[in-house]
């Protein structure tokens, strides 16, 4: 585990060169030169804490169940939200542990967890970055994303969504950064994807963030930018002006990933070691 | 699949001549030998050192290179043909793509190629490490389905460190589909290193923390290798693999030592864990091992072979068994745990409610057997008033099980004869078996009354307690003799060897070896009567040629009326055959020798209801 100690620490990350917009998605240069941003760290959870416990009430709400019209979330996802331990709970070793399982439970055949920010940390623009080990096989849907706050009123995809980090588990060489909005959500959604050449996300723990401002979002893996989406790439209204809240989730089926195979190892776990916030100063 | 018929394409020949010139190293230095680091095996042809031989058995034409059907256009495949069931050029197709030199293979993760074939079908073996000698690092997958497209295949390879000097680079066996052959095509076979296959969660046991109660001297296999690697698609994907991927480790070697092989070796009492290792990674699952120090073999049969039927034995020839567990369900809870310990094999039924053991194919004839044997050992606790009881089964005329003409009978033992930590030798005469009606179609032995815990079972036999040779022929002139019972002699006339005493014991003259011979089954007591009083004052001796294998106890008693009864104790069993003896007629004191009405034979105190058998019964002076 690496050192924990970084409240307030101001981050210096160089950022894009217009230049890297157009780099093949698959290739990784030797080198990027982008520009200097400063971060302030605004919020976090390093998800210390003693083994088999819920994640920080303080920070973190749950949803359970299958979606507010029991279809899936909208995705035709096969599992059942819980906030059980059996789920989603600290692993003692510093990372937060989501747990997929083949189970019967309230109707479905898996359970799962998925865990949000809302009314506790929602911020307009900014750094998001996670440090994720992720889980893998067919069916198997890990995401680190963000929805607009003011879903409740503005339904998706009006409030807008921007997944950070995706994955189909039958393609765990791959990670997928996305955004939603009117006029281009789901099939039509803007997205980019990135690759090992050699290796799979699933093998090691990945730094999954966005760097968000004022007409852009930058996707990065391990600080490597391999997406700038801009007012200009979105085929709708620029919906991300306003504050939106973190999800954690693993899903199990649905129509962006397909079934999970009779092959699909259960249990699957995603280990996340902090989720991190930060402004530019 | 061990003998190989060696064939060599004149293709592949003349591949080796044209890399002959690129081997050679340099010999000055003395450093270990460098294999090549190629792991290209075939892609549009035999690579370098490559060669191929089928399987004895197979069709050794099967496998052809193919210049038509290719992966993505390459410009030859390999091609095996697997014939037809009952074909006469083989019975399926195989055979090893071997390096005439060796590969360091340690640089790579997983063997590939891509596979087809004429139809869906189910290939028997697809793997490496068979390098037609030891076979020491084989990963394989077994029944992989094929079908009519291309389709890329991946073995991983477990602990790749470990093959700097593999021969074997691929091999391949298949059998035909519902009867009928077929065609495979494989091509582009190499070993590559991909990354996305994650590190294999290795397991022995099957995962499971297997135990197993032993002795000094049980070898015990670890078995239940299992690896299983999750492929770049996220599915898991379980490979065979030959136990010299993993290094054993024994907890505690002075209770168990464990080889390269598995094999756990039981020396001294105490608890010992088995686990392994793979590449330094942990396998899953492990075998702990109990000792209970050394071992009491059961009592060694001392009957000769011509006597015994042998179900289980180590001491004769055993006769064709169906099964020493039937694993009858549902409600049989038995496992079995055999073991064999300095020679000694032993059945350990584990879990022990009731077994059966089948001897059906074909049936038994014990008719001119006598007994059942068996030697059991209770290694747990036995309470008090459990029970073993020993079902026997004839299957009647049919031969087979059911019908209307099966007769069984169950003979009860329990405690206190029952007991713990002691090897119980159980005789069982058929003339105790009222249920059983005939014993000419014997085909099962049943087992009931256990507690779930273990019982030990050894020498279960049939066995006939005659004699097999004739008693000794006398040579005292008969002048000298006053006989009761022999072939030698003229014996007095019209005695009763069986006298209605109440005695259970039943009594027959039988032939052995053409010599006539009184024969005591079940015996508590038996008497003989003379027609007429014996006067025996001019002799000196009583002779007595007796036989018994089981009998614990034996007393010869005299009588002359009153009654007045002397007895000698004769030795039993008669551990050499035929016991000749000459009693001295002083032995019976108190008999009125001028008036002798009656011998009576009995077992004293002991209960076993043995066999005896008597011959040259005679009066000497």
């Amino acid at each position: 585990m690496i050192a924990k100690k970084i409240k307030n620490k101001v981050l210096q990350l160089g950022a894009i060169a217009t230049a890297v917009l157009t780099l093949s998605s698959c290739e990784k240069k030797a080198e990027q030169e982008l520009p200097k941003r400063n971060w302030q760290l605004t919020w976090s959870d390093e998800f210390t804490g003693t083994a088999g416990t819920s994640p920080d009430a303080t920070k973190w709400v749950y949803d359970v169940g299958r979606g507010p019209n029991n279809d899936g979330w909208g995705n035709a996802e096969l599992q059942s939200y819980t906030n059980r331990t059996s789920n989603v709970a600290l692993d003692g070793s510093g990372n937060l542990v989501i747990t997929a399982m083949r189970e019967s439970f309230a109707g479905a055949g898996f359970t799962s967890a998925r865990i949000k920010t809302k009314a506790k940390l929602e911020q307009t623009y900014g750094r998001f970055e996670a440090r994720i080990k992720t889980p893998t096989g067919p069916g198997i849907w890990p995401a680190f994303w963000m929805l607009g706050a003011n879903i409740d009123n503005t339904p998706w995809p009006q409030c807008g969504e921007i997944d950070i980090m995706e994955q189909r588990g039958q393609e765990p060489h791959l990670v997928h950064g996305t955004v939603h909005g009117p006029g281009y959500s789901g099939g039509a959604a803007i997205t980019k994807q990135y690759a090992l050449m050699n290796g799979r996300f699933d093998a090691n723990f990945h730094v999954y963030a966005v760097e968000w401002g004022e007409g852009y979002i930058d996707f990065f893996v391990d600080n490597f930018l391999y997406q700038r989406i801009t007012p200009e790439n979105v085929t709708g209204k620029w919906v991300f002006n306003t504050p939106f809240f973190l999800l954690l989730n693993i899903a199990v089926g649905g129509n962006y990933v397909g079934f999970p195979t009779i092959g699909t190892p259960f249990p699957q776990t995603m280990s996340i070691d902090y989720v991190r916030v930060y402004k530019q100063i | 699949m061990k003998k190989i018929r060696i064939y060599t394409s004149s293709l592949l020949a003349a591949a080796i001549l044209l890399i002959a010139g690129c081997t050679k190293r340099d010999v000055s230095s003395l450093q270990a030998p460098e294999f090549p680091k190629n792991g290209d095996v075939f892609l549009d042809d035999f690579t370098g050192d490559l060669a191929y031989a089928a399987f004895g058995g197979s069709d050794v034409r099967a496998f052809q290179v193919e210049t038509k059907e290719t992966y993505n256009g390459s410009r030859q495949s390999m091609r095996f043909e697997i014939p037809d069931a009952n074909s006469p050029q083989g019975a399926y197709a195989g055979g090893v793509f071997f390096s005439r030199t060796g590969r360091n293979l340690s640089e790579f993760t997983a063997l590939t190629f891509y596979i087809k074939a004429s139809q869906a079908a189910t290939v028997g073996v697809l793997g490496f490490g068979n390098d037609l000698g030891a076979n020491t690092y084989v990963v394989n997958l077994s029944n992989y389905q094929v079908n009519t497209n291309w389709k890329k295949v991946i073995i991983p390879i477990p602990d790749p460190s470990k093959l700097k000097a593999e021969r074997g680079l691929f091999y391949f066996s298949a059998g035909p589909e519902n009867n009928r052959g077929y065609t495979v095509w494989i091509d582009e076979v190499k070993f590559e290193n991909i990354g996305t296959i994650l590190a294999g969660q290795h397991s022995i046991m099957n995962g499971i923390n297997a135990t197993a109660n032993t002795y000094v001297g049980v070898n015990t296999q670890v078995t239940g290798i299992v690896s299983s690697f999750n492929m770049p698609n996220g599915v898991n994907q379980v490979v065979g693999l030959s136990t010299s991927f993993f290094e054993f480790k024994s907890s505690n070697p002075s209770v168990a030592t464990v080889n390269a092989n598995g094999v756990v070796s039981s020396i001294g009492a105490g608890t010992a864990i088995i686990t392994a290792t793979v590449g330094g990674k942990n396998a899953t699952g492990q075998l702990s091992i109990t000792c209970s120090g050394a071992y009491t073999n059961a009592p060694t049969p001392t009957r000769p072979a011509s006597n015994v039927i042998s179900i289980f034995s180590d001491a004769y020839p055993n006769i064709p068994v169906n099964y020493y567990n039937g694993y009858w369900q549902p409600w049989q809870t038995t496992t079995s745990n055999d073991f064999k310990v300095q020679n000694d094999n032993v059945l350990n039924y584990t879990n022990f409610n009731f077994v059966g053991i089948e001897f059906s194919s074909p049936t038994v004839n014990a008719s001119s057997m006598s007994h059942l044997h068996l030697d059991a050992f209770f290694p747990n606790a036995v309470l008090p008033g459990r029970q073993l009881r020993v079902i026997v089964v004839d299957f009647g005329a049919d031969g087979a099980f059911g019908g209307t003409d099966d007769t069984r009978h169950s003979t009860t033992f329990t405690t206190p004869f029952l007991v713990s930590q002691s090897w119980r030798s159980i005789d069982i005469s058929f003339a105790s078996m009222t249920g059983l009606s005939r014993r000419a179609n014997l085909g099962q032995i049943i087992l009931e009354g256990g507690d779930g815990t273990s019982l030990f079972v050894d020498n279960v036999y049939f066995y006939n307690n005659d004699p097999s040779i004739a008693a000794p022929v006398p040579t005292r002139s008969a002048a000298n003799v006053l006989s009761v019972f022999s072939d030698t002699y003229t014996n007095v006339p019209n005695t009763d060897f069986n006298p209605a005493w109440g005695q259970s014991t039943t009594v027959s003259q039988i032939a052995i070896a053409g010599n006539n011979t009184l024969r005591y089954r079940n015996l508590n007591y038996q008497g003989t009567q003379f027609a007429s009083a014996l006067n025996v004052s001019t002799y000196s001796n009583l002779h007595i040629d007796f036989f018994s294998l089981d009998a614990t106890q034996l007393r010869f008693f005299l009588i002359s009326p009153g009654p007045t009864e002397r007895s000698v104790a004769l030795t039993v069993p008669t551990t050499t055959g035929w016991n000749s003896v000459d009693i001295p007629l002083s032995s019976f004191s108190g008999v009125a020798l001028n008036n002798v009405i009656q011998f009576k034979v009995d077992i004293n105190t002991a209960t076993n209801g043995p066999s005896v058998f008597f011959d040259n019964i005679y009066f000497w002076r």
